[in-house]
């Protein structure tokens, strides 16, 4: 058989393979596509069920629904202001705690932390950040609550009892549970995400930069004033708004300890609740289609707040990476 | 040069590159390039870097479809069938024109794996007969010596001379018509370079070969012609040891004594 | 030189770096109270009895056999749906799409779902499953972990899929290869450890949640392995059995917190050894 000879039936052969398998190569690119579809069609859905299933409460409080305090079952009267404010005020106290201490912790990691102790240190940050938000909740009610209730509290009130707008912030009595202790925990919750977020974005600093800075003098903290963080700011910034966005929508941890109670009190050492806290407490037990109808309009709040908080960090986030692309 | 260099008729064509154009999204490339590739014989694709070399050779297996924004102008012809043609089924062709790149790829498979995978994937043979396969075309690329017991390790675990000559062995096993072979040696210690370019001398009794090198000696070596580019365009195209002793063009002159590179 | 100058600012720098070792040593401190007061109180716990006998009614002695398989059963479920779903999707903006628009606006969706609050996934699966079909089910639960899974694998799928060098695609292409064999055969065998790390997490992540069971899969005090049922797990039997004023209920509640951090921790760092050890190849 002449090479030529072989070469036409090898390409014939060829020919014939490669086109049993042309179908099956167009069958995976359409999964493939279909698939990334679906991801889209998900985040629809939830949106448009939302919508639907809050109809009935919103076309009957209208905006009132954002403004009114009252929670009642019974007169089936309902508003989402307590549930609202609970919800932004536990967050901000985590983020007023966790954002430092967790810039704090990406300091020591990146600057201070001898080179052996980087990983384990690291590691077990990121350990605290996969712990179930469950395990959170039931420690902050069974260890950390009556902790706060004998000795934090108690400090809290007597240190600002005579402060004149202080007092009615922390005003008593001291129940452990509350907004305050659900903010404490949330922190907790939030700390290791921020820190290991800012670590990582720290580390993207590259060292001339800071060799510069420490040829000149500067000491160790006016690096990370003048270099590192300016350098990152839009990267630490969007990943304290993605942590912000988790203490938004996070229920465990919160409805531990939250105590439920659909007021508005002026000191955070009252119960209180959360948007998530509301739903998961109450959702079972909902009797009537305007009882229900309120939760998911609630829900339908706490997307919209949680969906715009994480899309502006998404675009901080995506605007870091093509700063540093460029 | 704007005309198709004067062709050898004692030779025949494998491949004929007629007025090739090609852009990188709205930039040429390219700049209508003429030239023959004649079977069973060995030219080589010389000049300084960002010539178009590589782009040329990328051009024949259609591997720039891969991406978005590169796209081909003008003919191709493999055995007279133009190649740019938009109904050419691009695996087939890849199957015939086959490439060996500048970095040794070998797969996350076993050595034998590597080999087999692309017979699997045209022929459904029985195993004694894939072993016959995996054999011969490790011969071919003068491997089988120092593998045969060790056909079941992963190809990574090979040296860089001995992984290209896998990846060479891997593209003769779905038997080729034409092999393109881009800088095969410049990642690779100079007697690995060395066994390659005797590999390259054997593989001529079967294939028509193109090679892009930086070097211009390995081009001497291996080259029956040569192709010298420069800036997109084909400057001269001839027999090699006409290339390198008596170019026609002042550029090539300068480029293969070294007056720039 | 001012002398005051450079003082001052030496101590700014103590004072600062100070905080940041007390910051350390807050987080740190936290992390082993809260993992040494699971422990203490739930390993007084830990017996036979918790992996052979159902949940009790309240007053009386048992195990949490029940919840513990509803969750090994909802969660494997969860992920054996989500996880091809996620593969599928990642493999697309990574491979076919990877710098078309849709691409980006998946990615962008696909990072919100990833961070959104799972108690309105809850409440998705409930309008479009439990409402209609009249009663709470374990598959109702099932699919809301798999609405959970799906973005953690479609991000991971994609980061490993971009780590895989062009030059081993083009090489399989320039064998003939066609696009879904360059994808599954070479592309997918070379980010194998990193994928199966991305389903370790997306198990990982999804085994702890509570709020998108709450009104999905409910609550079952028995075992029955009936998908259309309501099935027990143990985030909702640990929530339920930790708010009530009953102590051995409590003490089960505890036992369960431990058994679900130590899979999570377990998990989480068998991910962590096989994309660390696979990398250096």
């Amino acid at each position: 058989m002449s090479r030529s000879e072989g070469v036409e039936t090898s390409s014939r052969q060829k020919a014939k393979a490669l086109a049993g398998l042309r179908f099956g190569d167009a069958i995976f690119r359409g999964l493939t596509q279909t698939a990334a579809v679906s991801v889209l069609l998900v985040l629809s859905g939830v949106i448009v069920s939302l919508v639907i299933g809050s109809l009935p409460a919103l076309r009957m409080f209208g905006f009132g629904f954002l403004t009114s305090e009252v929670w009642n079952p019974v007169t089936e009267k309902f508003g989402a202001l307590a549930a609202i404010l609970g919800t932004v005020t536990t967050s901000l106290i985590a983020m007023v705690i966790a954002v430092p201490v967790g810039l704090g912790v990406a300091i020591f990691l990146t600057e201070l932390c001898p080179q052996w102790l980087r990983r384990p240190i690291g590691i077990a940050i990121e350990l605290l950040a996969g712990i179930p938000s469950i395990i959170y909740g039931i420690w902050g009610l069974f260890v950390f609550a009556p902790f706060v209730q004998s000795s934090i509290e108690p400090g809290l009130i007597a240190i600002f009892g005579h402060v004149p707008v202080f007092s009615s912030i922390f005003a008593g009595p001291p129940y452990g549970i509350g907004t305050l202790t659900a903010g404490f925990v949330l922190a907790i919750m939030v700390l290791p995400f921020v820190a290991s977020v800012s670590r990582d974005v720290f580390d993207t600093v590259p060292p001339v930069l800071k060799e510069s800075a420490y040829g000149m003098g500067c000491t160790k903290w006016e690096v990370v004033r003048r270099v590192v963080v300016p350098y990152t700011r839009v990267g630490v910034i969007g990943g304290a708004m993605l942590g912000l966005g988790r203490a938004l929508g996070e229920t465990m941890a919160v409805t531990f300890v939250i105590g439920n109670a659909h007021k508005i009190s002026a000191s955070i050492l009252a119960p209180g609740t959360t948007i998530s806290a509301t739903i998961a407490n109450e959702f079972t037990e909902a009797v009537g289609d305007l009882y229900t109808s309120s939760l998911i309009a609630l829900g339908l709040i706490l997307f919209v707040i949680t969906f715009l908080v994480l899309a502006a960090a998404r675009l901080m986030l995506m605007r870091l990476e093509r700063q540093k692309g460029a | 040069m704007n005309e198709m260099p004067a062709l050898k008729p004692d030779l025949r064509e494998k491949i004929t590159v007629r007025v090739l154009k090609f852009f990188y999204g709205e930039s040429l490339a390219l700049k209508s390039i003429n030239l023959p590739l004649y079977r069973n014989k060995v030219t080589a694709f010389i000049g300084p870097s960002g010539c178009g070399k590589s782009t040329l050779l990328r051009v024949l297996n259609r591997m720039y479809e891969l991406y978005p924004n590169q796209r081909a102008e003008g003919q191709v012809l493999l055995d007279g069938n133009n190649i740019l043609d938009t109904d050419q089924d691009l695996n087939l062709l890849r199957s015939r024109v086959g490439m060996v790149f500048q970095k040794p790829t070998p797969f996350p498979m076993t050595i034998y794996d590597n080999i087999a995978f692309g017979i699997k994937l045209y022929e459904n043979i029985p195993k004694s007969e894939m072993d016959g396969r995996v054999e011969k075309a490790l011969r071919g690329s003068a491997l089988w010596e120092e593998v045969k017991d060790k056909l079941g390790a992963s190809g990574l675990s090979l040296s860089g001379g001995q992984q290209q000559r896998l990846c060479i062995a891997r593209t003769v096993a779905i038997r080729p018509e034409v092999i393109l072979l881009d800088e095969p040696c410049s990642a690779l210690d100079p007697i690995s370079t060395a066994k390659i370019e005797e590999l390259i001398d054997e593989l001529t009794e079967d294939y028509t070969i193109a090679i892009v090198t930086h070097s211009m000696q390995q081009a001497a070596r291996v080259s029956a012609f040569t192709a010298f580019m420069y800036l997109g365009e084909l400057i001269e195209f001839d027999e090699t040891s006409k290339v390198f002793t008596a170019p026609r063009e002042k550029r090539t002159q300068d480029y293969v004594t070294g007056r720039f590179g | 030189m001012s002398e005051a100058l450079y003082a001052s600012r030496r101590r700014s720098n103590v004072i600062v770096m100070g905080l940041c070792y007390a910051a350390t040593a807050f987080g740190l401190g936290f992390l082993a109270l809260i993992l040494g007061t699971l422990f203490w109180r739930g390993l007084v716990g830990l017996n036979l009895a918790v992996f052979t006998q159902m949940t009790p009614p309240p007053g009386s002695s048992g195990g949490l056999l029940n919840a513990i398989m509803g969750s090994l059963l909802m969660t494997s479920l969860g992920v054996v749906i989500g996880t091809p779903l996620g593969m599928l999707a990642g493999t697309y903006m990574a491979e076919y799409g990877r710098h078309s628009r849709l691409a980006s606006i998946v990615r962008f969706i696909n990072d919100i779902l990833l961070s959104a609050p799972s108690i309105v996934i809850g409440l998705f699966v409930y309008e479009i499953m439990v409402a209609p079909m009249g009663h709470f089910s374990a598959i109702a639960g099932v699919v809301a972990l798999a609405i959970l899974v799906v973005p953690v694998v479609v991000r991971t799928t994609e980061d490993m899929l971009l780590l895989v060098p062009t030059s081993l695609r083009e090489a399989a292409a320039a064998l003939g290869m066609p696009r879904s064999h360059v994808i599954l055969r070479v592309a997918f065998k070379a980010a194998r450890a990193g994928l199966i790390t991305g389903v370790l997490l997306a198990i990982a992540r999804v085994s702890g949640e509570t709020a998108p069971l709450l009104f999905t899969s409910l609550n079952n005090q028995f075992w029955s392995s009936d998908l259309n049922a309501p099935m027990s797990s143990l985030p909702i039997v640990i929530f339920q059995f930790a708010l009530s004023p009953y102590a051995d209920w409590q003490q089960l509640a505890w036992t369960g917190a431990l058994l679900i951090t130590v899979t999570v921790l377990a998990l989480s760092i068998v991910a962590r050894w096989l994309g660390t050890s696979r990398t250096a190849t």
